[in-house]
């Protein structure tokens, strides 16, 4: 059958989940497309790079936080916490270096990368992510708004990441800088133990974050592969080639 | 060696002349000086200069007061194998006022504090231990019927330096541990008009306490401070950063419980709970108890004892961590946070199973549709046909 499916049986109709159809059965959109660039070169590059970093950091912190594997021999002959700590404070700086870019491209990039991004502010968008978190839940996947770029739950949760990320950087330099107590770090961070309630709290924000990332890792690993493969939503491959075709026909809210 | 004195101090006596008298040589004098010229990180050239400076000081410089708290920096002072030439010095020039080591009591304490207070307005150091209760107008503690706030604003007003020795003149100590019943506060929260010098710690290692008064009686102005106002010389570095057990933190070698065998090599007590890595201070070089050990070096963790509001930021002692209240027990968040892991992985499968069930019915419904709808056109065609 090559029919187009119309929806049959009026009265008994399915709700029709729009969210959630088999690439058979989206309406492939037929005629003319056009390429969206969503994703800028530095945006990718601050993607992947701090993907990168993140997982050594999660691992290396957690050896730190909790070494789980004990040496034996003499001291001398092994240097493990050290390299571990070196690795963390390395890959610290690639974090460091990939939030400086994408400070630097919240300015320069295009409208789905800028400050304008990071958050739901009007009531349409706010409205917009109610329909999204139904749409998720299962509730009305046919309500779901679609977007080029982030939809209001995914800038939600960007944002937060970012937020994460910060604290959990302004909370490592915390630390970090204890060791040369007159340097510039030290002296740069001085205030986050103060706010927080002492270097103990500074060290237990660090380290709860680092479970809050772990949690978001498969989470957004399985949202992007779902939103690429049930939606076309290009999530997957526009982080690496930075954009995606779309038809000409297709509504989206950002556009 | 030296005994308890014999020799009473006398008015007009210098404190050199005052050690003469009591046992004390030259070499041992400048012993002393030397060892004081090399707690403070001072160049050696200092040291002719301290010998000068503390011979000939010639009355009571220093006013000691104790307001709440246990004696135990006065101990950690006093209480070393044998009374050392610092001891002396202090006793010396501690002389007019010391509850506890005074033989005086009673209004006549009171009397000569009032009266050497009013001698050296302007000149004297004044050196705090113990904090103060600000609750129901200071009652907590009072002396001589005079609250703690009240005595230490007086002799604030005529000192010309104030040390807070200890944590509880720092900040308050375990009486301002929440929930602070006494509303008990440090020396720098009362005293706003003029610098403090904090020199932490519960109690603060003795040659501390020494060399500071001793730098002031050399040179006249307190050591340099940090932000928190702690002298730099003694808490500058992090114990971590000096510790004798360091070789075995960065090799990744760790006491797991206090009874194995990591404990019995002296590893790195890290896992145990050390707060090493979060406290100033210089207990691994000045050691304690007249250079004896100290705690890390005797296998225990450090608990962090000169950062402020140790008591409720440094918990638990022995372990790294704060633990996480409001799940009944504190659990430590690595057990709270795989579990939410754990749980968030299982809700990414149930979600895609529930997808799929909800594609597959659709599909079926599709199906379905399609085939009603190419019977429905059969049959038409049929009629149509026939
Ligand atoms: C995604 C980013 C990061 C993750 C997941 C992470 C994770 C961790 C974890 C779990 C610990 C052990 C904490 C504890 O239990 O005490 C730790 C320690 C530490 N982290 Fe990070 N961290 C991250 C970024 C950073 C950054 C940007 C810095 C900046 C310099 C940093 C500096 C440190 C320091 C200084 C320590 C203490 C290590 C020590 O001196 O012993 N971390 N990290
Ligand atoms: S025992 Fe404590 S201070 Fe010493 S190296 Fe280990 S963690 Fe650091
Ligand atoms: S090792 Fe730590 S807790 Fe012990 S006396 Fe020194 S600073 Fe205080």
């Amino acid at each position: 059958m090559t029919a187009t499916p119309q929806p049959a049986h009026e009265p008994k109709k399915w709700r029709r989940p729009l969210g959630i159809q088999l690439r058979s059965q989206l309406s492939a959109p037929t005629g003319d497309y056009r390429w969206v660039y969503l994703w800028g070169w530095p945006l990718r590059v601050v993607h992947w790079a701090s993907a990168a970093a993140i997982v050594v950091l999660v691992v290396t912190g957690l050896y730190i936080g909790r070494p789980y594997f004990i040496i034996s021999g003499e001291a001398s002959n092994h240097f493990v916490m050290g390299w571990m700590r070196f690795v963390h404070f390395v890959c610290a700086g690639v974090l460091v270096a990939a939030a400086i870019l994408r400070f630097y491209w919240f300015l320069m990039g295009n409208r789905y990368e800028r400050f304008g991004a990071l958050f739901p502010v009007s009531r349409k968008r706010r409205y917009d992510l109610w329909r999204t978190l139904r749409a998720y839940a299962l509730i009305r996947p046919d309500e779901a708004p679609k977007y080029l770029g982030h939809n209001p739950l995914q800038q939600v949760a960007v944002t937060g990441v970012y937020v994460a990320l910060l604290v959990i950087i302004c909370t490592g330099f915390a630390m970090y800088g204890q060791a040369t107590p007159d340097g510039l770090i030290a002296r740069a961070f001085a205030w986050v133990a103060p706010l927080l309630g002492g270097m103990q709290v500074v060290r237990f924000v660090h380290h709860v974050l680092t479970w809050c990332i772990i949690i978001f890792i498969p989470l957004h690993i399985y949202l992007a592969i779902r939103h690429e493969l049930l939606d076309h939503g290009a999530t997957v491959s526009s982080i690496i080639s930075g954009g995606r075709f779309v038809s000409v026909r297709e509504h989206f809210e950002d556009a | 060696m030296h005994g308890p004195s014999t020799h009473p101090w006398v008015e007009g006596e210098t404190l050199g002349t005052h050690l003469e008298e009591r046992g004390v040589d030259r070499r041992e004098f400048l012993t002393f000086c030397g060892k004081m010229v090399a707690i403070l990180g001072l160049a050696n050239s200092a040291l002719p200069r301290m010998a000068e400076a503390l011979q000939s000081i010639k009355r009571p410089s220093v006013i000691w007061i104790q307001l709440q708290e246990c004696t135990g920096c006065v101990e950690s002072l006093l209480r070393s194998a044998e009374p050392t030439v610092g001891d002396l010095v202090l006793d010396v020039i501690s002389l007019d006022y010391q509850h506890t080591l005074m033989a005086a009591a009673g209004s006549d304490l009171e009397r000569a504090l009032q009266s050497s207070m009013a001698e050296n307005k302007g000149k004297y150091v004044l050196v705090v231990t113990g904090s103060i209760p600000t609750k129901e107008n200071g009652i907590y503690c009072t002396i001589g019927g005079r609250p703690a706030q009240e005595i230490l604003e007086e002799a604030a007003a005529g000192a010309a330096a104030i040390l807070a020795v200890g944590a509880c003149a720092y900040w308050g100590s375990v009486q301002a541990a929440r929930p602070n019943p006494t509303g008990a506060v440090g020396v720098r929260d009362i005293i706003k008009n003029k610098p403090v010098l904090n020199i932490p710690g519960c109690p603060p290692i003795g040659d501390v306490i020494t060399a500071t008064i001793a730098h002031y009686l050399t040179f006249n102005r307190l050591p340099e401070a940090d932000g928190e106002g702690r002298p730099l010389f003694a808490y500058g570095k992090r114990i971590h950063d000096q510790c004798t057990r360091r070789s075995h933190f960065d090799a990744g070698q760790f006491v797991e419980v206090f009874d194995d065998e990591a404990a019995r090599k002296g590893w790195c007590l890290y896992h145990v709970g050390c707060k090493g890595p979060a406290t100033f201070s210089p207990c691994p070089i000045f050691l304690w108890n007249t250079r004896t050990s100290w705690p890390i070096g005797a296998g225990h963790p450090c608990i962090g004892c000169t950062e402020p509001y140790f008591w409720d930021t440094m918990p638990p002692f022995y372990d790294r961590l704060p633990g996480v209240v409001g799940f009944g027990v504190e659990r430590r968040a690595d057990i709270i946070g795989a579990t939410l892991a754990g749980a968030v992985t299982a809700g990414i499968a149930l979600h895609a199973t529930a997808t799929g069930i909800y594609q597959l019915r659709h599909r079926r419904q599709a199906e379905a549709a399609e085939g009603a709808a190419t019977a429905a056109a059969a049959t038409k065609e049929d009629s149509s046909n026939g």
